[in-house]
C-alpha cells in the first residue's frame, strides 16, 4: 500500500468529516515526515480504509444497529444486560444522526422498527422523540438538545467492555463505533457484571452528566433538625417530668442531658439569635443508640439559617399539648384515616389541601375559586357565621359570599385560572394558593380575604408549599423555576433555576434550610435555600414526580411519581433506598407521620397506602456503606369507594387526614 | 407512519381555501403540524396531571395552548367526555356530532336543575389501620393476611416478596359484638323494639357482609334445632300430661306451622320437606304407634299439600283404612277413647283425601264432552257402595266400551277386593245409627247425608245413562281425567258417601 494513497485517504474522510483544521495540520506532518516516515502498519491502513470507505447512506445506521441488536441479545446471559444497556443511546442517537441529516422517512422507519425494544424503560421519552421531524425540532426540542449535549453513562464490566469493542472491530461497525464513542460514557468496573437489580442506575441522564451530578451531589448537607424545636422542648419537659417522678434510667438521662442544656441556654431567644453550633455528629452519634421510636430527636441540630419568626406562646402551648398527646405509630400500631371527600365537583376540584389539625379543608377549582371548609365548624352551621361572612363581603369584593345562602364553605376568589395547588400556614390562620394565571395568592382565614398577590413566575405555578415554620414558603412553576417568598415581600427571595423541565412539586426540608424540587426532567433536586444552589440531584425515577414528602427528622425523603412508583431517599447520600411499588397510578400525595415510622401515600387508583420506613432505615444503617438496603414493606393498603386520593396530612396528634374528589364512575 | 400527513395538509389547506397549495409546502408542514401537535399534547398532559386527573379533558388542551400562547379553540368547553362518531365506511376517521339546534326549542326548554353544590364529608377510612365496614368506605377485604404471619415471613426471608399465605377470615371485634347480641335478641326477646331495629339495620347495613355466612349458619342451626320439636308436638304418642288437654289442636296448628316453615325455607333448604316428609309417612305406616301418632302424621302431610297427600297417603290408604276399620267399630273396640281416636283419624284421613280430590278435580277445566264417561265410572262406584246394588253395577261395568275396558278391568279386581271393607262399613254406619248410641251425633248425620245422596245418585244415573255413546272419540281426555277418576273411585269406595261434600258442586253435577 503506497503511502500517498493512505494520505489521501485520511484527507478525503477530513475533508468529508469537515476538520478543516486537522486536514491543513495533516497535510503538513504528512510533507514533513514524508522522508522519515516508517511504513504504515497494515492493519491501521485497513481501519483507516474501512473509514473512507463509509457508506453514506442512511442504511448504515439501521443496518449497524440492528447488527448489534442480534450480537447483543446472542450474547452470554451473564454480559448480556450490561450489553443491552448500550443499544437504547445508541438507538436514540442512530435516530436523532439521521434526522440531523434529514434523512426523515429512514428516520421515521428506523425508530418504529427497534422502538418496541425500549418502550418498557423509557416510554415517555420515545413519546417525545417521535414528535421529532426535522433538524430544526432538534435544535428546538429541550430534551433532544440535551441528548445531544451530554454522554450517557453506562457501567459496565470490563469483560463486556472488551466484549462490546471486538464485535464493534471486528463487524467494522465504524458508524456504531462512533456514536458509542461519542455519546456513552462507558464507566468499566473490574471483575464480575453488577447485578440486575441496579439496572434503574444503570443507563442514567442527567441535564449535566453524572459527572456533574455526583459531584454536586458531594456537597455537604447538613440534613439534622433545627435546634430548639418544639419537639426538643417537650421532650425536655417529659424528661425533667420522668425524671423527677421516677428518676428514670441513667443513661436516658445522661443522654437528654446534653440535648437538655443548649435549649435552655438559648432560652426562648434561641429562634432569633444565631447560635453557631460546635458538635453538630456529636449529639447524632450519642442518641443514635438511642430507642427507635424517637427517630425525631436523634437527628443532629443544626442552626437556622433564614430568621424564624416567632411563634406565639398560645399556639406554641397548643401545639405542646398536641405533641403530649401524639399517638405513637409504628408497623404494629397503624394510624386512623379520616376522610373528607368532596362531593358534587364536577370534575373541577383540581387539588385539595388540609390544615395541620384537620380542621380546615381546602379545595381548589378549576374555576378559578379555593374553597375552604371549616369542619369544626361543618355540624353547627350556625346563622351568624353566615352573616358575619356578609359583611366582610362588602369590604372584600373578592369575597364571593354575596351568594349566601346556606352555603358550607368560604368561597375565596380573585384567581384567573385554574387553582393548581394550596396551602395551610402551620397554624391555620392563613391559606396560600398558586393559580395557572401565574400568581401566588394569600388568604387569611380569620377575616376571610385576600392579603398578597405574589407575581413573579411567567407561567402557571404547578405547586406552592408553606414552610414548616410559616412565614416563608416556596413555589414551583411551568417555567422551569421554584422559588423562595416570603410572607411580607412580594419579590421572590430566591430563585432556583437547573430543572430542564416543568418543576412540579416543592417541599421544604424539616429545618427548613432546603428544599427539595420534582421536576417532569424526572429527577429531584435538594436546593440550598440560603445559597440558592442545587445540593443535591436525585436521579431514578422514570416517569414526572408529582409528589414529595421529607420524613420528620431531615435524614429521608419520599417522592411519588407519574406511574405510582414512590423512592425513598437518603439525602446525605443521594442515593435511592427504596424504591415502593405498589401503586398503579399517580401518587397524588405523600405524608411521613409525626415520628417518621409511617409512609401515607395516596393515588389516583383510589388507594391509601402505609408503608413501614422503620425496617428499611434501620437496615441501611446498618448496611450504609454497601448501599444495600431492603425495600420498604407495605403495610397496609387502604381501598376509598372510588375516590382518588388528592392530599394526605398527618396531625400532630398522629392521625392521618386525607382528601378526595368522588369520582362517578370508577 | 406520521400522524399527519402531506394530504391531511392539503385536505386542510383545501378547507379553509387554499387551492393552489405547492405539494412542497404541504410536504414540509406536515411533519412541523405533526411536531406541534404532539407539543400540545405533552403539555396537555402535564396541565391534566395538575388538576389531579387522568383523563385528558378539553380544557386541558386550551390550557397547554394557552402555555404556548395560542389561542385557545373555542367551542369545546363542555364539562362531558366528547362523544366521537366513526365515519361511516371508515375504519378510523371519527367526528364529532354536531346537531342541528332550533333555537325556539332551546329558548323553551325548561331551564336545567341547578348543579349541586360542592360538599365535603367526613367519614372513617381507617380506625388504628383498620377499615371499619361502614356504607361510605369500599366493601371490606374481609380475607386478609394476619399481621403477625406477614411479620414472621419478612424476618425469615431477605427477599422482598409477598407471599399470600392461606386465607384467615378475621371478623372485628364489633362484628362479633354484634352478632352475638342479635342471635341472643332473636332467641330470647324477638317481639322487643330493640330486636325490630336489629332487624332494619341487618336488611339496610351495607357494612354487615362479612357476617351473612355466620347468619346463614345461624339460622339453618336453629331450623336443625326448630324440626324436631315441632315434628314432636305433631306425632307425639302423648301430649299434654292430662287425658283431657285438647292435644288434636294443637296437632292441627303444628300441622300448619310445618307446612308454612316447609313452604317458606323450602327453596334455601332443599331436603327439608323430604326428610319431614319420610318422618311424617313413617310414623303414619307403623302400625304399632298409636293412633294420636297417626292422626298427626296425617294432618301434617294434609297440611303439606294435596300433591303430598297423593303420592304418599292415597297408595297407603286402603291397607290402612282396613286396620282402621276395627278400631272405629263399637264391637272390636270397647275402649270409648280409643275409638275416638280412631274416628278422630279416620276424619282426618278423609279430609285430606277429599282436600286432595277436591283439588284435583278443580284443575280440570269444565270437559262436557267427557262428561258421560266420568258419570259412567262414579256412577259405576257410587252403586258399588250401597251393597244391593252390587250387581247391578257390575252389569254396567261389561256395558262400557271396550276402548276403556282394558283401564277398567284392573280396577274391578280392585273393586271387588275392596268392597267389603266399604260395605262393612256401610254396616257399621247403619249399625251406629240404629243403635243409636256412643258413637259422635257427626258419624250419624253422615249416615243420613249418605242415604240421600245415594238415593241422588241412583236417580240421576238413570238420566245420564242416555248420553253414554257420545263417548268414544274424545278418549285423550278421558285418559287426562281418569288418574283422577279413579283416585276419586278408590276414594269413593273406602269413604262412601263421605268424600262427596268435598266434590265441588259443579263437579258434582259433572259426575252424577
Amino acid at each position: 500500500m503506497e503511502e500517498d494513497e493512505i494520505a489521501g485517504y485520511v484527507t478525503a474522510y477530513l475533508k468529508k468529516k469537515g476538520f478543516t483544521q486537522t486536514e491543513k495540520i495533516f497535510q503538513e506532518e504528512f510533507q514533513t515526515n514524508k522522508t522519515n516516515s516508517s511504513p504504515l502498519e497494515p492493519d491501521i491502513a485497513k481501519h483507516i480504509l474501512s473509514f473512507s470507505q463509509l457508506e453514506s447512506g442512511p442504511a448504515r445506521f439501521h443496518d449497524g444497529y440492528s447488527r448489534l441488536r442480534s450480537w447483543t441479545h446472542c450474547s452470554l446471559d451473564l454480559y448480556k444486560h450490561e450489553l443491552l444497556r448500550v443499544l437504547y443511546p445508541v438507538f436514540i442517537h442512530c435516530f436523532m444522526d439521521l434526522v440531523a441529516k434529514g434523512h426523515v422517512q429512514e428516520a421515521r422507519h428506523f425508530f418504529n422498527t427497534f422502538r418496541e425494544d425500549h418502550e418498557m424503560m423509557h416510554l415517555r421519552d420515545l413519546q417525545k422523540l417521535e414528535g421529532v421531524l426535522s433538524p430544526t425540532h432538534l435544535e428546538e426540542m429541550e430534551f433532544a438538545h440535551s441528548l445531544r449535549q451530554s454522554k450517557f453513562n453506562i457501567k459496565i464490566c470490563e469483560y463486556s467492555y472488551e466484549l462490546l469493542l471486538q464485535h464493534l472491530h471486528s463487524t467494522q461497525s465504524t458508524t456504531i463505533l462512533g456514536i458509542i464513542n461519542e455519546h456513552i460514557n462507558f464507566q468499566v468496573t473490574p471483575g464480575q457484571p453488577s447485578s440486575i437489580v441496579d439496572d434503574p442506575e444503570a443507563v442514567t441522564l442527567s441535564g449535566s452528566s453524572q459527572d456533574a451530578a455526583n459531584q454536586i451531589n458531594q456537597k455537604e448537607i447538613h440534613w439534622g433538625l433545627l435546634e430548639d424545636s418544639l419537639e426538643e422542648r417537650l421532650e425536655k419537659a417529659s424528661s425533667l417530668l420522668s425524671d423527677s417522678e421516677k428518676g428514670e434510667g441513667e443513661a436516658k438521662e445522661g443522654e437528654t442531658e446534653e440535648n437538655k442544656k443548649r435549649p435552655v441556654e438559648g432560652g426562648k431567644q434561641g429562634a432569633s439569635i444565631k447560635k453557631v453550633k460546635k458538635d453538630k455528629g456529636g449529639s447524632a452519634t450519642g442518641k443514635n443508640t438511642k430507642a427507635e421510636v424517637n427517630t425525631v430527636s436523634a437527628a443532629p441540630r443544626v442552626k437556622p439559617e433564614l430568621p424564624m419568626p416567632i411563634i406565639p406562646s398560645e399556639v406554641e402551648q397548643s401545639i405542646l399539648e398536641d405533641l403530649r398527646n401524639r399517638v405513637q405509630l409504628s408497623s404494629v400500631a397503624l394510624p386512623s384515616v379520616s376522610f373528607y371527600t368532596f362531593l358534587n365537583t364536577h370534575n373541577g376540584l383540581s387539588c385539595s389541601s388540609i390544615s395541620h389539625d384537620g380542621s380546615l379543608v381546602a379545595g381548589g377549582f378549576s374555576d378559578s375559586s379555593l374553597k375552604v371548609w371549616d369542619m369544626a365548624k361543618l355540624g353547627e352551621q350556625t346563622a351568624s357565621s353566615l352573616s358575619q361572612d356578609e359583611n366582610d363581603t362588602s369590604q372584600n369584593p373578592q369575597m364571593g359570599q354575596s351568594g349566601g345562602g346556606k352555603r358550607q364553605y368560604t368561597l375565596f376568589q380573585g384567581h384567573s385560572g385554574p387553582v393548581y395547588a394550596a396551602s395551610f400556614s402551620p397554624v391555620g390562620e392563613f391559606i396560600l394558593s398558586s393559580s395557572a394565571d401565574s400568581t401566588i395568592r394569600l388568604w387569611s382565614t380569620t377575616y376571610n380575604a385576600n392579603l398578597v398577590c405574589y407575581k413573579g413566575h411567567n407561567y402557571p405555578v404547578w405547586d406552592v408549599q408553606f414552610s414548616p415554620v410559616g412565614h416563608y414558603f416556596a413555589s414551583s412553576s411551568h417555567d422551569r423555576t421554584a422559588r423562595i417568598w416570603s410572607m411580607e415581600r412580594i419579590q421572590p427571595l430566591r430563585i432556583m433555576a437547573g430543572h430542564l423541565s416543568d418543576v412540579d412539586c416543592v417541599q421544604w426540608h424539616a429545618n427548613c434550610n432546603y428544599i427539595a424540587t420534582g421536576s417532569s426532567d424526572k429527577t429531584v433536586r435538594l436546593w440550598d435555600v440560603q445559597s440558592g444552589e442545587c445540593v443535591r440531584v436525585f436521579v431514578g425515577h422514570r416517569s414526572m414526580i408529582l409528589s414529595l414528602a421529607m420524613s420528620p427528622d431531615g435524614r429521608y425523603m419520599a417522592s411519588g411519581g407519574e406511574d405510582g412508583t414512590i423512592m425513598m431517599w437518603d439525602l446525605s447520600s443521594g442515593r435511592c433506598l427504596t424504591p415502593l411499588i405498589g401503586h398503579t397510578s399517580c401518587v397524588w400525595s405523600l405524608a411521613f407521620s409525626c415520628e417518621g415510622s409511617v409512609l401515607a401515600s395516596g393515588s389516583a387508583d383510589c388507594s391509601v397506602k402505609l408503608w413501614d420506613v422503620n425496617t428499611s432505615t434501620k437496615v441501611s444503617r446498618a448496611e450504609e456503606k454497601s448501599g444495600n438496603a431492603s425495600r420498604l414493606r407495605s403495610l397496609k393498603t387502604l381501598p376509598t369507594k372510588s375516590t382518588p386520593v388528592y392530599a394526605l396530612r398527618f396531625s400532630r396528634r398522629n392521625l392521618l387526614f386525607a382528601g378526595g374528589a368522588l369520582a362517578k364512575n370508577g | 407512519m406520521s400522524i399527519v400527513g402531506k394530504e391531511r395538509i392539503e385536505v386542510i389547506a383545501q378547507s379553509i381555501g387554499i387551492t393552489n397549495l405547492s405539494p412542497d409546502v404541504a410536504l414540509s408542514l406536515a411533519p412541523d403540524v405533526e411536531y406541534r401537535l404532539r407539543d400540545i399534547m405533552q403539555e396537555s398532559i402535564k396541565c391534566m396531571r395538575h388538576s389531579r386527573r387522568t383523563t385528558l379533558t378539553a380544557d386541558d388542551v386550551d390550557s397547554a395552548l394557552s402555555l404556548r400562547n395560542v389561542e385557545p379553540i373555542y367551542g369545546f368547553a363542555s364539562g362531558g367526555p366528547l362523544r366521537f362518531k366513526r365515519a361511516l365506511g371508515h375504519r378510523d376517521l371519527f367526528y364529532i356530532e354536531d346537531k342541528d339546534l332550533d333555537l325556539k326549542d332551546v329558548i323553551e326548554a325548561p331551564l336545567p336543575k341547578a348543579p349541586l353544590d360542592t360538599a365535603v364529608t367526613c367519614h372513617w377510612l381507617a380506625i388504628e389501620g383498620v377499615q371499619p365496614a361502614i356504607p361510605e368506605n369500599a366493601p371490606v377485604d374481609v380475607i386478609s393476611v394476619p399481621a403477625e404471619a406477614k411479620k414472621n415471613e419478612q424476618k425469615d426471608d431477605n427477599l422482598p416478596v409477598d407471599i399470600k399465605l392461606p386465607v384467615k377470615h378475621v371478623l372485628s371485634r364489633e362484628l362479633q359484638l354484634y352478632f352475638d347480641k342479635v342471635t341472643e335478641l332473636t332467641l330470647t326477646q324477638s317481639e322487643s323494639v330493640l330486636f325490630k331495629e336489629a332487624l332494619v339495620s341487618l336488611a339496610t347495613d351495607s357494612g354487615l357482609h362479612p357476617l351473612v355466612p355466620y347468619f346463614t349458619c345461624f339460622i339453618a342451626d336453629e331450623l336443625h334445632q326448630l324440626m324436631p320439636s315441632v315434628v314432636t308436638c305433631l306425632v307425639a304418642k302423648r301430649l299434654g300430661s292430662r287425658l283431657a288437654d285438647n292435644h288434636w289442636e294443637l296437632r292441627d296448628f303444628t300441622a300448619n306451622l310445618v307446612a308454612s316453615i316447609c313452604k317458606r325455607f323450602g327453596h334455601v333448604y332443599s331436603n327439608l320437606q323430604s326428610r319431614l316428609t319420610k318422618t311424617l309417612v313413617n310414623a303414619f305406616l307403623d302400625p304399632k304407634k298409636a293412633l294420636t301418632q297417626h292422626y298427626g302424621a296425617i294432618q301434617g302431610l294434609a297440611a303439606l299439600g294435596p300433591n303430598v297427600v297423593r303420592l304418599l297417603l292415597l297408595p297407603n290408604l286402603e291397607p290402612y283404612i282396613r286396620l282402621l276399620e276395627p278400631e272405629m267399630l263399637l264391637e272390636k273396640q270397647r275402649n270409648e277413647v280409643k275409638r275416638h281416636e280412631a274416628w278422630r283419624v279416620y276424619g282426618s284421613l278423609l279430609r285430606a283425601a277429599g282436600q286432595c280430590i277436591y283439588d284435583r278435580l278443580k284443575i280440570f277445566p269444565t270437559f262436557p264432552s267427557s262428561l258421560p264417561h266420568a258419570v259412567l265410572k262414579t256412577n259405576a262406584r257410587v252403586l258399588m257402595s250401597s251393597p244391593y246394588k252390587r250387581k247391578a253395577s257390575l252389569e254396567q261395568l261389561e256395558e262400557q266400551p271396550p276402548l276403556k275396558k282394558t283401564n277398567t278391568d284392573g280396577e274391578v279386581g280392585v273393586v271387588l277386593t275392596n268392597s267389603s271393607p266399604s260395605h262393612k262399613q256401610g254396616e257399621a254406619g247403619t249399625q251406629a245409627s240404629s243403635v243409636d248410641s256412643i258413637i259422635g251425633s257427626s258419624s250419624a248425620s253422615e249416615q243420613m247425608k249418605n242415604d240421600t245422596i245415594s238415593n241422588a245418585v241412583v236417580r240421576s244415573n238413570k238420566v245420564d245413562t242416555r248420553s253414554w255413546k257420545t263417548s268414544a272419540a274424545l278418549a285423550q281426555v278421558w285418559k287426562d281425567e281418569l288418574n283422577s277418576g279413579r283416585i276419586l273411585v278408590s276414594l269413593f269406595e273406602l269413604f262412601g258417601e263421605d268424600i262427596l261434600p268435598f266434590i265441588q258442586a259443579p263437579e258434582l253435577y259433572m259426575f252424577l
